[in-house]
C-alpha cells in the first residue's frame, strides 16, 4: 500500500505541482490550503507524513506543527524560505523532523520524504540504555515498565546512539545515519532534536544521563562514566 | 609653546595683543625717557652756564680790582679766589681748574690751582682748543665722571681768562649731573614698572575678551564636530540677536536640512532594500512551482519531438540560472538588512581551501586548467564561518578558471600571529585600473561582450566582499592586463583580533617583477 502524504501550502499552483511530483513517485496525496484546515485534514485522513509550509494563512505552520505533535508522532517535513533562520529553529522546536528550503527540486524533496518514511530499525533486538529499554519492533521505550512516547525520529536517534554505547557520534554522522543526508546539512537539526529527546527521556534534562554531550565531538549514549 | 599657539585661537590672540602692546609701550617709554633726559640736561646746562659766567666775571673782577705787585701777590689772590668756586658734596659737586694756556713764556713761580680730586681727563684737549679759540664765549662738553666708583654724567665748561703778570689762562668748571641722572633713573624705573603692570592688565583683558568671543565659536565647532560624526540631532543654543546668535541660527538651519535629507535618503535606501528583499521573497513560491514543473518536463523530454525537447533543455538551464540569481539577490538583501551573523567556529583554512578546490575541480578539468596548491604544513586554524568562506573561495576559483585562459591557477595559504590568508591567482586576461575599481560592484562585469561559459550572477564578488567584511577581514585584488589577477582573502585569527598585515604578499610572489 502506498504512503499517504498531506501537503499543506497556501499557493494553489505549488500545492498542485508538489502533488504531481509525489504522485509520479508513487505516493498518495491529500491537501490543505490553510493552517486551520490542515489539522482537520490530518485528523480525518491520518497521513503517513506531512509536508508543511511555514507561512500559512489562518494559523502558522509552527502552530499546526505543535497541534499535530500533540496528536501523534507522524513525520513532519517543513517547507521554509531560505534565510528565515528563526522560523527553522521554531519549527524544529515545535516538533518538525526535517525541513526543505524553497525553491527546492523534486529529487531533494523526495529524498527527504523517503528518509522519513524508512523503517526505524532493521534488526530486532531489545536495546537498553541507562534505565531505559527499547524495542524496535513495537517502537516502545520503557523506564521501569512505564512507557515513554517518542516520535519515530526520536526513537531512531536514541536507537542509533544506544546500539553502539561506546561510540561518540558527531553531528555529521547523526545527520547521515538518522536523517539520511549524504552531504553537509544543518547541524541545528541534531541540536534541537537531542534537546527534545532529552526533555522526554532524561529525569533531569539539565544533567543528562541517557544522551551525553562529548564536548567538541558530539553525542554518545549513557553517562560519561558507565 | 608653538603648538599651543597653533592650536588655540585664544592663546594666539592674547600673544599677539601682548606683543604689539609691549612694542607700543616700549616706544612710548623710550620717547618719554629721551625727552625727559633732554629736558633735564637743557635745564641744568643753562644753570651751569650762568653759574660759570658768574664765576668767570667774579675771578676777572677780583683780579682787576686788586693792585698786584708781583707774581706772589697774584698767586695768593688766585689761590684764594679759584678754590672758592668749588662746591663740595656727594651730588651736585663742582670742581674747578685754572690752566695756563700753552705757547707762552714760562713763569717761574706761578702755580695753577686745581681742585684736589679733579681728574684732568674730564677736560679733554678738544675742549681746551675750543676754549682758546672761543674769543670769550663759554664753551662746554659732556663728560663722564667717576664718583665713588660709579660713572655719572657731567659737564665741563671752560672760559679764557687773562691774568696780569701771568698771561693767558683757561678757567674750567666741572659740574656733576648725578642728581639729574638719579631723577631720570627714578622716572625710568617708574615708567618700566608701569609698563609691565599695564602689559599684565592688557593680557588679562585681552584673554577675557577673547574668551567671550572664542567660547561660542568653540562651542559651535564642537557641535559641528558631533554633527559630522553622525549625531544629527545636536543643535546650538540661539540666544540674543548678536552675530553669534545669527551664526547659531544659520548653523541650526543647516543642521536641520542636513538631517532631513539624510533621513530622506536613509528611508529611500531602506525602502529600496526592503523592495529587493520582498520581490525576491515573493518570487520564491512561483519559482518553486516553475522549477518542479520544469523538472517534470525536462525528465520526460525524450517523449517530445526534437524542437520541444531542446526547448525543455533551454528552459531547464535558464530556470537554474534564475534560481541562482534569486538566491544571490536574497543573500545580498540580507546583508543590506544587516541580518547576517557569521557562524564563527575554529576551522582549518587548509581543509576549507581543499574542499573548495575539490568542488571546482570538474569545472577546471573541463577548461583544462591546472590548479597548483601551496599549503603550509599542519593546520592553519582561525575562527570563521566555514560555509561562507568555502563559498567565497569557490567563487574566487570559478572566476579564476573563467578568466585564466587555461593557464595554471595558483592557490596559496599563509598565516601569521593575527591572521590567516589565502590567495587565488590566475595568469589570464587581467583587468585595467578602471575595471579594478568596479570589480566588487553589483552586477558589474569586466567585459559584457565576453561569452560566459561559467555563468554566475554578477553578484558573486559583491557577496564575497560582504562575507569578508562580516568576518572583519580583507578581500583585496591585484590585477594587470594580460598578466593576470590575484585575489587575497585575509581573516583574523579570532573574532577579537585586529589584522595588522596580511601573511601573504599582494601582488603574489609568482607575479613579481
Amino acid at each position: 500500500m502506498s504512503n499517504k502524504i498531506l501537503v499543506v501550502d497556501d499557493d494553489d499552483a505549488l500545492r498542485e505541482m508538489v502533488g504531481l511530483v509525489l504522485n509520479a513517485a508513487g505516493y498518495h496525496t491529500v491537501f490543505a490550503a490553510d493552517g486551520l484546515n490542515a489539522v482537520e485534514v490530518f485528523k480525518s485522513e491520518e497521513p503517513d507524513l506531512v509536508l508543511l509550509d511555514i507561512m500559512l494563512p489562518g494559523q502558522s505552520g509552527i502552530e499546526v506543527c505543535k497541534q499535530i505533535r500533540s496528536l501523534s508522532g507522524t513525520p513532519i517535513v517543513m517547507l521554509t524560505a531560505k534565510g528565515e533562520t528563526e522560523d527553522v529553529v521554531h519549527g524544529l522546536e515545535a516538533g518538525a523532523d526535517d525541513y526543505v528550503v524553497k525553491p527546492h527540486n523534486g529529487a531533494e524533496l523526495l529524498a527527504r520524504i523517503k528518509a522519513r518514511l524508512r523503517p526505524v530499525a532493521e534488526d530486532g533486538g531489545i536495546v537498553s540504555v541507562g534505565e531505559l529499554t527499547m524495542d524496535p519492533r513495537s517502537y516502545e521505550v520503557k523506564r521501569a515498565g512505564v512507557r515513554i512516547s517518542l516520535t519515530p525520529l526520536e526513537f531512531k536517534l536514541l536507537h542509533t546512539l544506544a546500539v553502539k554505547p561506546q561510540q561518540v557520534f558527531s553531528r555529521e554522522m547523526l545527520l547521515e545515519q538518522v536523517w539520511g543526508y549524504q552531504y553537509k546539512a544543518d547541524t541545528r537539526l541534531v541540536n534541537v532534536h537531542v534537546q527534545r529527546l532529552r526533555s522526554k527521556v532524561e529525569e533531569d534534562p539539565e544533567n543528562p544521563k541517557i544522551v551525553s554531550t562529548v564536548r567538541g565531538h558530539g553525542y554518545r549514549a549513557g553517562s560519561e562514566t558507565p | 609653546m608653538i603648538s599651543l599657539l597653533r592650536r588655540s585661537l585664544t592663546a594666539r590672540t592674547v600673544f599677539a595683543t601682548v606683543t604689539l602692546s609691549a612694542i607700543a609701550l616700549a616706544a612710548l617709554g623710550g620717547f618719554l625717557s629721551f625727552s625727559l633726559a633732554n629736558n633735564f640736561f637743557q635745564n641744568r646746562l643753562s644753570q651751569v652756564l650762568s653759574e660759570t659766567e658768574r664765576a668767570v666775571s667774579s675771578v676777572q673782577g677780583t683780579v682787576a680790582a686788586a693792585s698786584l705787585a708781583d707774581e706772589t701777590a697774584l698767586q695768593t689772590l688766585i689761590n684764594s679766589v679759584v678754590p672758592s668756586l668749588e662746591v663740595a658734596g656727594v651730588s651736585g659737586a663742582r670742581q674747578v681748574a685754572l690752566l695756563r694756556s700753552p705757547g707762552q713764556p714760562q713763569l717761574q713761580l706761578f702755580q695753577s690751582p686745581i681742585s684736589q680730586d679733579l681728574d684732568l681727563a674730564t677736560i679733554p684737549a678738544e675742549l681746551r682748543d675750543g676754549v682758546r679759540a672761543s674769543d670769550g664765549v663759554l664753551t662746554y662738553t659732556s663728560v663722564a665722571l667717576v664718583r665713588n666708583g660709579q660713572v655719572v654724567p657731567g659737564i665741563t665748561v671752560g672760559a679764557p681768562i687773562t691774568l696780569p703778570l701771568a698771561g693767558n689762562f683757561e678757567l674750567y668748571l666741572v659740574f656733576d649731573l648725578a642728581p639729574e641722572q638719579q631723577a631720570l633713573t627714578t622716572v625710568q624705573n617708574a615708567l618700566a614698572t608701569g609698563g609691565i603692570v599695564l602689559l599684565v592688565v592688557i593680557s588679562l583683558v585681552s584673554y577675557f575678551v577673547t574668551r567671550t568671543i572664542v567660547k561660542p565659536v568653540e562651542k559651535a565647532a564642537s557641535v559641528a564636530e558631533s554633527l559630522s560624526e553622525g549625531q544629527l540631532d545636536v543643535r546650538l543654543a540661539e540666544k540674543g540677536t548678536d552675530v553669534m546668535a545669527v551664526l547659531a541660527r544659520s548653523f541650526n538651519k543647516m543642521a536641520n536640512s542636513l538631517q532631513q535629507q539624510i533621513q530622506q535618503l536613509d528611508s529611500l535606501s531602506r525602502m529600496q532594500r526592503r523592495f529587493v528583499s520582498d520581490v525576491s521573497h515573493e518570487l520564491r513560491t512561483p519559482m518553486t512551482t516553475i522549477k518542479l514543473a520544469g523538472e517534470v518536463i525536462f525528465g520526460n523530454r525524450e517523449k517530445l519531438d526534437p524542437a520541444l525537447s531542446r526547448s525543455a533543455e533551454l528552459m531547464q538551464n535558464q530556470i537554474q540560472r534564475f534560481e541562482e540569481l534569486l538566491a544571490d539577490l536574497l543573500e545580498i538583501s540580507r546583508y543590506d538588512a544587516g541580518a547576517v551573523t557569521p557562524d564563527l567556529e575554529l576551522n582549518d583554512l587548509n581543509a576549507v581551501v581543499g574542499a573548495a578546490i575539490a568542488s571546482i575541480e570538474p569545472l577546471a578539468t573541463s577548461k583544462q586548467t591546472e590548479i597548483q596548491v601551496r599549503l603550509p604544513g599542519g593546520n592553519v586554524e582561525a575562527e570563521f564561518d566555514a560555509k561562507r568562506i568555502e563559498r567565497l573561495l569557490r567563487n574566487l576559483l570559478s572566476n579564476a578558471v573563467e578568466h585564466g585562459e587555461g593557464n595554471p591557477i595558483v592557490v596559496e595559504v599563509g598565516s601569521n600571529a593575527q591572521a590567516v590568508a589565502v590567495s587565488v591567482t590566475d595568469s589570464g586576461v587581467g583587468m585595467t585600473k578602471q575595471q579594478l575599481e568596479r570589480i566588487f560592484d553589483r552586477f558589474w562585469r569586466a567585459d559584457p561582450a565576453r561569452q560566459r561559459s561559467v555563468g554566475g550572477t554578477g553578484l558573486g564578488l559583491a557577496i564575497s566582499k560582504e562575507d569578508a567584511i562580516l568576518h572583519r577581514g580583507w578581500l583585496q585584488v591585484w590585477s594587470k592586463p594580460n598578466r593576470g589577477s590575484s585575489f587575497r582573502l585575509t581573516l583574523p585569527i579570532s573574532a577579537t583580533t585586529v589584522i595588522a598585515n596580511s601573511p601573504l604578499p599582494l601582488p603574489p610572489r609568482t607575479m613579481e617583477g
